[in-house]
């Protein structure tokens, strides 16, 4: 269903895809109509994914411009398991770009990784740390955050690598796009060849390195093993004329290809975490399904785990185990994609779903969240959840900050978390304690919900969905619950 | 490396401009005139003859009043225990020998001129190169790590400016003395360029076997000019920086010496090499103001004859205009190349952009 309204699933047909897991996921993507077994086939199959490669942990990023400290990322946390693609979905300015830079330790002047913990899994890095900074050890796990810089650059490349927005400006105009992908290769190659230890020294920051190169501007970018390499890896993501296309300039390129090509370059280095930021928002929708589909073709192949960012509910829906959706800098619920997108929790994940149409069941007006995303300058932030001011059912509770809740429910099976930065998770919405319309400030767009029949639990939420999105008829997929669901919104109207 | 699109926008460019053809007709004319020196210039440089001295260009002839001795009978006359002396007028014809003319001491003033090229191509272009690699490496380095590293070398660029380039050119001539490095001039060593003009039958006389190349000059003219470079380039580096593709080469693993040279410098070469045409022709003019100073160490540069004829300035004009005229011509010529590149080769001037 969520695919449906990107208008991309219908042109694209998934029979290549085997996973047990993720034809779970693609059903939730693809079929119109709600089962009740679709829930318990995605939520089993992320039990089948490995260990988490990378475990992400209060993570904050802030930048410090004239007008104030921005807190762009405010205590981040999460998982990622092996082989699994996890999505980060939110809104323009929700912090989701800050949060991929900050795991790969790109994020620039005035911005800066303030506090956290990126622990990644990685034995050989542990073994070679533990002497140094036992405390950033832990078992096969590394804190990214106590290494030195030369370490965390070591590591892109074959951890991380990264795959941008807009193919078009990621290439360099003056280079040919096989040089760039051989490039890749060979910075990993020459990585290899020095041990970790010694590049941390002299990689660090090369400043004596560039004038070196300066003086000596014989010294060759790439070899010819990773200009071979670089064709193989172009042919891979599917190029024809692998090449004779490694010779072309990225303006000859078509911005489809041209995100081929960054697929390519991106997995030079074979990482075990690739980040995804906004991989398909410049192209167009036809094209879009053909790289997500080389995506997961991929990340199927080579068993990499996938941190997908993307403010595309279908994206989300198409590719993803699991799921964060992020507001104001925070993941305010994150889950496995069955329990965020059918039985959320969030009123913000609510109002996110509630927002996008439905073809099988088109609504007069689609219900869009009122307001805008906060400035996340620190001071006008506040100790608030930081979605009360367009919170329908923002209560007085609301008025502090916000733990994370672990969801939990009779039919909920064991071992799948399903965490949510919202104090409906522990208690239902009572309306005697709601916040009123101004208290935001006259000009603020928040409309309290009215008094609400709803029970607690699965029920609550339920029809707190249906009516978050008012006029919006529910869809038969939508929550767990599916048709009875329906009908209680229906009586609404 | 050259795209060939750039190479149909500089086409297009030139084809288009008259002013651009000229350009380098002009400094291609003074390139050729520097290499092959020896076998043009009718005279060594060098070469004195007092009995031609202050012989006037082609086409020009000068007239003075000189006071002379009254001679009779082969002798001089005393009147009242003084030599008597009148006045005359004294006619200086131009001679074909010397079609520009001779200075002071009747040296062939085209010769020289032919000679001074050398100096100054050699000062513009080692100036140029030493000026560009200092303040492309200070710049890039600036621009890409921004911050302290920064502020510290920009500030040191400011410092430079704020100096007065002449003064601070003057000052360190006069710290470090005028080292010069005499380069062989193969065409004379080989015998070619004596052949040559035995054929022709150019005057006699031995032509330089040395070009003096003014090492202290050339670093001077560099130290006081690699600030542009460094702010052009430091510019250029900060926008580029925040490209995706510098982020995108990051995210691979690539180091900042490999981030720098690969994917930075080749996108700002641009303005570089538009800035570098124009800083040879500054530093001509640098060049020649040292010269005519007195601090180059050159014997034949144009700034140097231009100061041997200041004392003849009322009587013998061309000698210092005619090196003058050089100088200005070249300076046109070079900046009329910069005006083309820049058409040719910048953006955001006009056209549908490079590459």
């Amino acid at each position: 269903m969520y695919g449906n309204e990107t208008g991309m699933d219908g042109d694209v047909t998934d029979d290549e895809v085997t996973s047990p897991g993720r034809a779970g996921t693609d059903g939730a993507a693809r079929t119109d109509g709600g089962t009740h077994a679709r829930t318990a086939t995605t939520a089993g199959t992320s039990d089948g994914f490995g260990e988490p490669v990378l475990k992400v942990r209060d993570l904050r990023t802030r930048f410090f411009t004239e007008e104030g400290q921005v807190n762009a990322v405010e205590g981040v946390s999460f998982d990622v398991r092996e082989g699994e693609v996890f999505g980060i979905v939110g809104e323009s300015g929700s912090g989701k770009s800050v949060t991929a830079l900050s795991l790969i330790d790109l994020v620039d002047s005035p911005g800066r990784v303030t506090g956290g913990e990126v622990w990644y899994r990685d034995a050989e890095l542990a073994g070679e740390t533990a002497d140094s900074r036992p405390g950033a050890v832990d078992g096969d796990y590394v804190d990214l955050r106590q290494v030195s810089e030369g370490v965390r650059r070591s590591l892109r490349g074959p951890a991380f690598s990264m795959i941008f927005q807009d193919p078009m400006t990621s290439m360099n105009p003056s280079l040919t796009v096989g040089e760039q992908i051989a490039e890749a290769v060979e910075v990993q190659r020459r990585a290899r060849a020095n041990p970790r230890r010694t590049r941390s020294r002299t990689q660090g920051y090369g400043l004596g390195q560039f004038f070196v190169d300066s003086l000596l501007p014989t010294r060759e970018y790439t070899s010819e093993g990773s200009e071979a390499r670089a064709i193989e890896l172009l042919e891979q993501v599917g190029i024809p004329d692998p090449a004779e296309r490694a010779d072309q300039y990225p303006h000859q390129f078509s911005g489809g290809m041209l995100q081929r090509a960054m697929i390519a370059q991106a997995l030079a280095g074979e990482p075990d975490v690739l980040v995804a930021d906004e991989p398909t928002t410049a192209l167009d929708v036809t094209i879009q399904a053909q790289i997500l589909n080389l995506l997961r073709d991929l990340q199927e192949e080579q068993d990499t785990s996938v941190v997908m960012i993307t403010h595309d509910l279908g994206v989300i829906a198409r590719m993803c185990n699991r799921v964060g959706v992020m507001y104001a800098g925070e993941i305010v619920e994150r889950g496995t994609l069955a329990d965020v997108f059918e039985e959320p929790v969030h009123p913000y994940t609510q109002g996110l779903l509630g927002s996008i149409p439905d073809l099988e069941d088109p609504a007069p007006r689609l219900q869009p969240i009122e307001g805008n995303v906060p400035s996340l300058i620190d001071s006008e932030m506040g100790d608030r959840c930081y979605f009360a001011d367009r919170c329908p059912k923002a209560m007085d509770d609301c008025l502090t900050r916000i733990p994370e809740y672990e969801v939990t429910g009779a039919d909920r099976p064991a071992g799948v978390p399903h965490q949510v930065r919202c104090v409906l998770a522990e208690r239902e919405y009572d309306p005697a304690r709601a916040l009123s319309a101004d208290y935001f400030g006259p000009d603020s767009a928040r409309e309290p919900a009215a008094a609400d029949g709803g029970g607690a639990g699965e029920d609550a939420r339920g029809s707190g969905r249906g009516r978050s999105r008012g006029a919006t008829p529910d869809r038969g997929a939508g929550a767990g619950d599916g048709h009875g669901d329906d009908g209680e919104v229906r009586t609404d109207e | 490396m050259i795209s060939p699109r750039t190479l149909r926008n500089l086409r297009r460019e030139l084809s288009g401009s008259l002013l651009a053809k000229l350009g380098i007709a002009i400094v291609v004319f003074v390139i050729l005139m520097a290499v092959f020196a020896p076998f043009i210039a009718p005279y060594p440089p060098g070469s004195q003859n007092l009995e031609e001295a202050r012989t006037p260009p082609l086409g020009f002839t000068t007239t003075e009043t000189r006071e002379v001795q009254v001679i009779e009978n082969g002798s001089v006359v005393i009147e009242n225990g003084e030599i008597q002396t009148e006045n005359r007028t004294v006619y200086n014809n131009a001679t074909a020998a010397h079609p520009l003319g001779t200075d002071g001491n009747g040296r062939d003033i085209l010769s020289r001129v032919i000679y001074g090229a050398r100096t100054s191509i050699l000062v513009g272009v080692f100036g140029t190169a030493l000026a560009a690699l200092v303040g492309v490496t200070v710049g890039l380095t600036a621009g890409y790590y921004r911050g302290r590293i920064d502020d510290g070398l920009m500030r040191a660029a400011d410092v430079m400016l704020a100096f007065p380039s002449l003064v601070l050119a003057i000052a360190l001539v006069g710290v470090w003395g005028q080292a010069q490095l005499r380069l062989p001039d193969p065409f004379v060593l080989l015998g070619l360029a004596a052949g040559w003009r035995d054929a022709l039958g150019f005057p006699e006389g031995a032509m330089p076997e040395t070009v003096v190349l003014p090492g202290t000059v050339i670093l001077v003219v560099a130290l006081v000019n690699w600030v542009w470079f460094a702010r052009v380039a430091r510019g250029e580096a900060l926008s580029i920086r925040g490209e995706e593709y510098v982020k995108a080469a990051r995210a691979v693993g690539a180091s900042d010496a490999r981030v720098i040279g690969r994917h930075v410098l080749p996108n700002a070469i641009t303005p570089i090499i538009v800035l570098g045409t124009i800083q040879v022709a500054a530093i001509i003019l640098l060049e020649s103001a040292l010269s005519f100073l007195g601090f180059s160490g050159a014997n034949v540069s144009w700034g140097f004859d231009i100061a041997l004829g200041r004392q003849y300035q009322s009587t013998s004009w061309w000698i210092s205009t005619i090196p003058g005229l050089a100088i200005v011509v070249t300076v046109i010529g070079l900046n009329l190349i910069g005006d083309w590149l820049r058409d040719a080769l910048d953006p955001g001037i006009e056209g549908e952009g490079g590459v």
